[in-house]
């Protein structure tokens, strides 16, 4: 039996891929950023010496290389990080190029990128959440008593949840704890990580476990059937094949006793992702 | 029920061609992001965020509210010196041996009273100490002591014209080609009671690569706007007739007015 749902709404299928873009953007414009100046420090202020991360390049043995420094720890990053390999021959910088916006060093547009997805970010992001908290969507995403034809294993409500909950808002406020005027309004607020450098720290670490997120869930799109994944989320209509035990039908009148996680016996390669 | 075959080598296709997808944008993204950089209409569009966080970051900043300061333990052991070379030629290295005897402040524009003062004048008007964090738009933070007037109460000795909208600050260094370094604030910031022309560093008189006589502070804005080596100070209508343009000289180059974020 093959049953055709109509999985995503409008609103979530078009705040997902304003998302995506203003994340991709975010992170490059991000990068570069970063690029003016490649040290993380903790606390209030950045001592050069007391940086516990650096990106740079440096000469060892009479050759330029590029490396990636955490704590006393450090890697030869030569062609990726600290050093980028061009055709005019290697030219110091932390992240490459191709991983920036602009491409050519430019942190004042970087700035401009990143300030204005930045609200694109926020703002689409409120819609979402507004729209499907009112509409009760974001249920799905939380433990529930309730049967659910096809709902999110408890790795995956944990997942979504985090991001949601945790990485997003504290993506937001550290970058916001950076702002002088902000500072000003709200002296707390760079308190909150223990100091304006803390702040600029957490910023950068919370966006690599956004690409961890973002890596592990173009993975599980992909692998668990990226055609009807990818229509579910432009059309909104997903199909599943169900199995469907003509002399036993599934009673699902009543929750299970215990946990309440009951999930439909389903293939796993069609769960959603 | 038993997926045909076929299924498993779409799929391989399928992801093949994602990565050849990911592996086009990744090397072509440069080149977009690149162009929409520099088109006349996109860049606008990227800009108007500026408006936003002024207006949103003011309107929610309580009036009066101080940046944090700081403890003298916590000031920094080192302090970079950004932007311009110091202006050293013949006249301002000796007016410096003669602790700035000749050098003078001159204020003029929409003013009432329009004058110029002397550091020891500046130094009579009343002057503000506090341990505050710098913080340069390349993203590091260093903390330092500063003494200065503040900017208010100089306000108060030239009394601004009602059309006075920024203060334009006019500096002695230059770059490389010989472009004066200028900035602006609005007299929103420069009533702030953190705003002040500062004259000592850490204790001692301001150092030359820190912008000797005299720098501003505006405690509410980035690096950047703190322009050094002042010698005039000019109340404005429009920012529009001035250098390039935009308010300031990294403004002219592409950076925000607004460098409150």
């Amino acid at each position: 039996m093959v049953s055709r749902q109509y999985r995503h709404n409008l609103i979530t299928r078009s705040t997902h891929w304003v998302n995506a873009l203003a994340l991709v953007i975010l992170f490059m414009s991000g990068l570069q950023i970063f690029n003016a100046y490649p040290n993380l420090h903790w606390g209030h202020k950045s001592e050069p010496e007391e940086a516990f991360l650096t990106i740079s390049a440096t000469e060892e043995k009479g050759e330029i290389i590029g490396y990636l420094r955490l704590y006393n720890w450090s890697v030869n990053t030569t062609g990726f990080l600290g050093i980028q390999n061009t055709p005019a021959g290697p030219i110091p910088r932390a992240f490459p190029s191709w991983l920036t916006i602009p491409g050519f060093f430019w942190l004042a547009g970087g700035r401009r990128w990143h300030f204005f997805f930045a609200w694109l970010f926020v703002l689409n992001g409120l819609l979402y959440i507004l729209y499907n908290a009112v509409t009760g969507n974001l249920r799905k995403f939380f433990p529930s008593r309730r049967f659910q034809l096809l709902g999110y294993n408890r790795l995956q409500k944990l997942t979504y949840v985090g991001v949601l909950v945790i990485l997003t808002p504290l993506i937001i406020v550290s970058g916001l704890a950076m702002s002088p005027q902000l500072n000003v309004a709200f002296n707390w607020l760079p308190e909150l990580f223990g100091g304006r450098q803390s702040a600029r720290s957490i910023h950068f670490l919370t966006t690599f476990l956004f690409a961890l997120f973002t890596f592990g869930h173009i993975l599980m799109v992909a692998v668990s059937g990226i055609i009807n994944n990818m229509r579910s989320m432009i059309t909104g209509w997903y199909t599943q094949e169900i199995h469907v035990p003509k002399t036993a039908p599934v009673k699902v009148e009543q929750p299970p006793e215990e946990t309440g996680l009951l999930q439909f016996k389903e293939d796993d390669k069609n769960g959603e992702t | 029920m038993e997926r045909p075959s076929s299924t498993i080598s779409r799929r391989k296709v399928l992801l093949m061609a994602i990565q050849g997808a990911a592996a086009l944008m990744v090397g072509g993204c440069k080149n977009i992001f690149d162009q929409l950089h520099q088109n006349k209409k996109i860049l606008p569009v990227l800009e108007s965020a500026e408006g936003l966080n002024r207006r949103v970051q003011r309107l929610l900043t309580p009036k009066n509210a101080l940046a944090k300061e700081f403890s003298e333990q916590e000031i920094s052991s080192y302090f970079k010196a950004n932007g311009n070379p110091p202006p050293l030629d013949q006249q301002y290295v000796l007016d410096g041996l003669r602790g700035w005897a000749s050098w003078r402040l001159e204020v003029v524009g929409q003013v009432k009273k329009p004058r110029k003062f002397s550091l020891a004048q500046l130094k009579r008007i009343s002057s503000r100490t506090q341990i505050t964090r710098h913080d340069c738009v390349e993203g590091w933070s260093a903390i330092a002591k500063w003494k200065g007037a503040p900017l208010s109460e100089l306000i108060k000795v030239v009394q601004p014209k009602t059309e006075a909208r920024y203060v334009v600050f006019y500096c002695l260094d230059t770059d490389a080609q010989g472009t004066h370094f200028y900035q602006s604030i609005d007299l929103h910031d420069a009533m702030h009671p953190q705003t002040i022309l500062a004259y000592e560093m850490n204790g001692q008189a301001l150092p030359i690569e820190h912008g000797a006589p005299l720098r501003l502070r505006v405690e509410t804005q980035l690096g950047y706007k703190m322009a050094k080596y002042i010698t005039k100070i000019e109340f404005v209508t429009s920012l529009k007739e001035i250098g390039g343009g935009k308010g300031g000289y990294w403004e002219d180059l592409g950076y925000a007015w607004y460098a409150g974020i």
